[in-house]
């Protein structure tokens, strides 16, 4: 059946190739405001699923890309593990494929790593309709150039996912989370201290006055880390779960559509900036979403975030006008329409999603 | 010119690399050599050492040098060879086709340490050594530890890993960013200190572990990490193989923190006895441990292996949480090739890497010493057995056509042996030019997509030309 799947998914990209007609990959369609506008027929990778082999004693597992996402996490979780960086989802609509095109990641992103760091391998399909195989699922694997880390955050430009191997990691044996009342500034200050001791941190928060820190890891470690950080324990009404899905109050205003949400990604120790309006912290100081009170400039925005070293990203918001993500640089995106051209040279797939043109 | 890149490759004309030669030359003087010594020395790397001379060696000190010799290069199609310190094991320098030798080692400047960020930035020829050292004091350091005192450009491209990727990862998850000189003599910045990669694609990802071949590392940015509060090392001594790859498996079910685990077989623990002079071991497989953490998550993370290893049959511990009997042990563990090379002199020594999912690990361990004791010759094995990678290192008389025959042919029944169990033929050492069939053999059609990459991004095929990805109708 899944054989059947991918043969009718490969015969519609290779008919749309022929036509050069442009499609728009879809899994559980939770992400479509992320990204440019969408163009051209839905091609649904929801019949690609099922888990395909999962060896807990390998800490890997490997499924189609359509499966929700939940039904991975369910088994995973089935057996004391887990997915390191989180991956943000929705309800039962989010599949693997569109948690790896998208490269997200949750708050235990800063400690454990970023999506693209736990892809052993994937199985995709080209622009052209070719099925191919990239890594592995080995941790380790250095052969040939590491296809399967570019598809991570392509939005799939660059290919249908079709299978992914992902590693996954233990639970923690034990986690606690303590609150502390602080600043922004306070707050980007202590994190960034705390992050170079060898402290089981796996997430932090901040926003409105108060500062989150998850610690995860064996008993001792984390008791100890508990007293060095002082603070109190907020037991079950940690916020880890709302932001990792987006369903924090402060982003509720952004989802129902009232209000612009920005990404800024910048180095952890990047001064608090007050741009005029609502700002949540994660990640040590290295995300800060911002809700802006007044529409800002989009291109002061992103120059401060450059300045940062990093980037912004109009993540959600009714007027995209000022483009999704960060501009790049002529001879970077020279670099972009080249892989493009390699591995969709028709340009059929998400055509646009990612940038203007390709 | 105006020669397609399906065009075979062949040397350059001669004429063409006198006219650029004398052009190096006028520019860069002394920094130019084309002395035979200095162009045998970069050659070849270790392993297998079949040298292919460059016709020229150049020591450019910045990104705006090394982006003028490739364009230089570019307009006559004329090869550039990156090189770091030649530590690579899979003849990945070897000039196959003449050409440039661009040597990065003056390239050696540590540009910034910031420390509240746990990043640096790095010119491409600074060693993981130097930059360790210029980390001190700091309280931070670079984990990345091959064998060898690699470059970090040379580590980056070979996507290197050390004896701890199970706790630190590989340079493929460290490296933040890069500056690359591309094929076209354009100078690039990819990634960026902020945690995500930069918007678009993950070109970082591309050119890590690239050897070269797609373009020029000139900077790296690296991730660093608050040196432990607490370390100590362990050995422990197993009846057998299983017993010791089982303990691990556990260990890592549990999520048991272990920066370090590494895996000596019995031949290569006698080894290592003798040629480090370590008391009161046999020479049966055994474990190499290394704990960091805060005092109290040390010693829970040590108990619990210990209880663990006692389940398996392993010996007591023995322990090393002093820093020198700390080091001892990690020198006799990373000098491990050393020993091997000392148990039969006037032999040399070249190093399988093969990779499994680690429930396979025994089982293609056991198969591959089985398969040695047919071929007659000696081939002791070490282990980074956390990620399911071990080496063979394979002893074989230079001076015996018959012997080396053997070698090869053994080194490549263990690649196709990890690739039929689910694995790679190389977990960390790279394709170079030795192991292509096996990339062949390991990625099908995946392979032509490569090639389309290389014809891309490097369409006259000028970088490191001959390596890591198979090009049709060329050498
Ligand atoms: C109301 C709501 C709000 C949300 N808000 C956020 C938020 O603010 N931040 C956040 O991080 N997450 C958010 N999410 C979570 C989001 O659902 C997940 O992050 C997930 O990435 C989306 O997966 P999907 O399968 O639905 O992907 P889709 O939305 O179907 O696809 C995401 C992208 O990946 C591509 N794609 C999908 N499948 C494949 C494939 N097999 N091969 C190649 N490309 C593919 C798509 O073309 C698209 O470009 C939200 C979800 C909901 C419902
Ligand atoms: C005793 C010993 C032990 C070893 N142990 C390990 C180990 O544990 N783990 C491991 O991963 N490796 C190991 N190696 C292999 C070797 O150390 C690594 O491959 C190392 O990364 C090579 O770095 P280098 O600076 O010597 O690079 P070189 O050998 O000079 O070059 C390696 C490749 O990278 C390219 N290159 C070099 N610099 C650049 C640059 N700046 N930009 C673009 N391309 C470049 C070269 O063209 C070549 O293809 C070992 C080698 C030895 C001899």
């Amino acid at each position: 059946m899944a054989e059947a799947a991918l043969a009718e998914l490969q015969e519609r990209v290779r008919a749309a190739a022929a036509e050069r007609r442009p499609l728009r990959i879809r899994g559980g369609g939770t992400k479509d405001f992320y990204g440019q506008a969408l163009a051209g027929e839905v091609l649904d990778t929801r019949s690609l699923s099922g888990i395909v082999s999962y060896e807990p004693t390998e800490l890997v597992v490997t499924a189609r890309a359509g499966t929700p996402l939940s039904e991975i996490e369910d088994a995973l979780a089935a057996r004391g593990q887990m997915l390191a960086f989180e991956p943000p989802h929705h309800g039962d609509g989010t599949t693997l494929g569109g948690v790896v095109a998208a490269g997200f990641s949750g708050p235990r992103r800063a400690s454990a790593g970023a999506a693209r760091d736990f892809v052993l391998g994937v199985r995709i399909v080209d622009g052209s309709g070719g099925a191919l195989a990239f890594g592995g699922r080995v941790i380790k694997n250095v052969a040939g150039f590491d296809v399967s880390r570019l598809m991570c955050g392509a939005l799939g430009t660059l290919g249908v996912l079709t299978e992914v191997s992902l590693k996954c990691v233990p639970r923690p044996r034990v986690e606690t989370t303590r609150v502390i009342d602080c600043d922004a500034g306070e707050a980007i200050r202590r994190i960034n201290e705390w992050g170079a001791k060898p402290l089981p941190i796996s997430a932090t928060c901040h926003y409105a006055g108060r500062l989150w820190l998850r610690l995860s890891g064996a008993a001792a470690a984390v008791q100890s880390a508990a007293g060095t950080i002082g603070g109190s324990d907020v037991g079950a009404s940690a916020p880890w779960r709302g932001l990792r899905d987006q369903v924090h109050d402060f982003f509720r205003p952004a989802c129902e559509g009232r209000a612009t949400l920005w990404r800024l990604s910048v180095s952890s120790t990047a001064p608090w900036t007050d741009f005029g309006g609502d700002m949540l912290i994660e990640w040590g100081g290295a995300l800060r979403w911002l809700i802006p009170r007044a529409p800002v400039d989009a291109a002061a925005l992103r120059a401060w975030a450059q300045q940062h070293g990093g980037h912004a990203t109009l993540y959600r918001g009714p007027d995209k006008s000022a483009g999704a993500f960060q501009p790049l640089s002529p001879a970077v995106l020279g670099l972009h329409q080249r892989l493009k051209a390699v591995f969709d040279p028709q340009g059929v797939l998400n055509r646009g999603r990612l940038y203007a043109g390709f | 010119m105006t020669e397609s890149a399906d065009d075979v490759r062949t040397r350059p004309a001669a004429g063409d690399v006198a006219a650029l030669t004398a052009r190096l030359r006028a520019d860069y003087g002394e920094r130019v050599v084309t002395s035979h010594a200095v162009r045998e020395q970069h050659g070849h790397g270790e392993g297998l050492a079949d040298a292919a001379l460059p016709d020229v060696v150049v020591f450019p000190h910045g990104n705006e040098e090394v982006a003028a010799v490739v364009r230089l290069c570019s307009a006559t199609r004329i090869p550039v060879i990156a090189f770091g310190v030649g530590t690579s094991l899979e003849g990945h320098v070897a000039a196959l086709y003449g050409g440039v030798c661009l040597d990065l080692s003056q390239m050696n400047r540590v540009l910034e340490i910031n420390a509240e960020d746990l990043d640096c930035r790095a010119q491409a020829g600074v060693t993981r050594e130097q930059l360790n050292a210029e980390l001190k004091g700091t309280g931070l350091f670079f984990p990345i530890d091959p064998g060898a005192n690699a470059t970090l450009g040379g580590m980056a491209s070979t996507r290197a890993s050390g004896t701890n990727a199970v706790r630190y990862g590989t340079m493929r998850e460290n490296v933040l960013g890069l500056t690359v000189v591309t094929a076209d003599g354009r100078i690039v910045r990819t990634g960026s200190r902020a945690r995500k990669s930069s918007a678009g694609y993950d070109l970082t990802r591309l050119y890590v572990g690239a050897e070269g071949t797609l373009g020029i590392i000139t900077e790296v940015q690296l991730r660093l990490y608050g040196i432990p509060e607490a370390i100590s090392a362990a050995v422990c001594q197993f009846p057998d193989l299983k017993s010791a790859v089982d303990t691990v498996i556990v260990a890592t079910q549990l999520g048991i923190p272990v920066a370090r685990v590494e895996l000596l077989d019995g031949v290569q623990m006698d080894a290592c006895i003798r040629y480090s002079r370590l008391d009161g071991f046999e020479a049966r497989p055994t474990l190499f441990f290394e704990f960091h953490g805060t005092e109290a998550g040390v010693r829970e993370q040590a108990q619990t292996i210990q209880s663990l290893a006692a389940d398996h049959g392993g010996s007591a511990f023995q322990w090393a949480s002093a820093a020198e009997d700390r080091s001892r042990l990690w020198k006799a563990r990373h000098n491990a090739y050393y020993a091997v090379l000392a148990l039969a002199p006037g032999r040399q020594a070249f190093a399988t890497d093969a990779c499994v999912p680690i429930s396979r690990l025994t089982e293609c361990v056991l198969e591959t010493q089985a398969d040695v004791a047919t071929t007659g010759l000696v081939a002791p094995i070490v282990g980074h057995v956390g990620d399911g990678n071990f080496h063979l290192v394979i002893l074989f008389d230079p001076g015996s056509a018959d012997e080396r025959a053997r070698a090869e042919a053994l080194a490549r029944r263990v690649s196709l042996r990890a690739i039929a169990m689910g694995g790679t033929c190389t977990g960390e050492h790279g394709i170079g030019v030795h192991k292509l069939d096996a990339l062949v053999a390991e990625h099908g059609d995946a392979v032509s997509l490569m090639q389309t990459i290389k014809r891309a991004l490097d369409p006259h095929d000028i970088m490191n030309p001959g390596k890591t990805v198979p090009m049709p109708g060329r050498g």
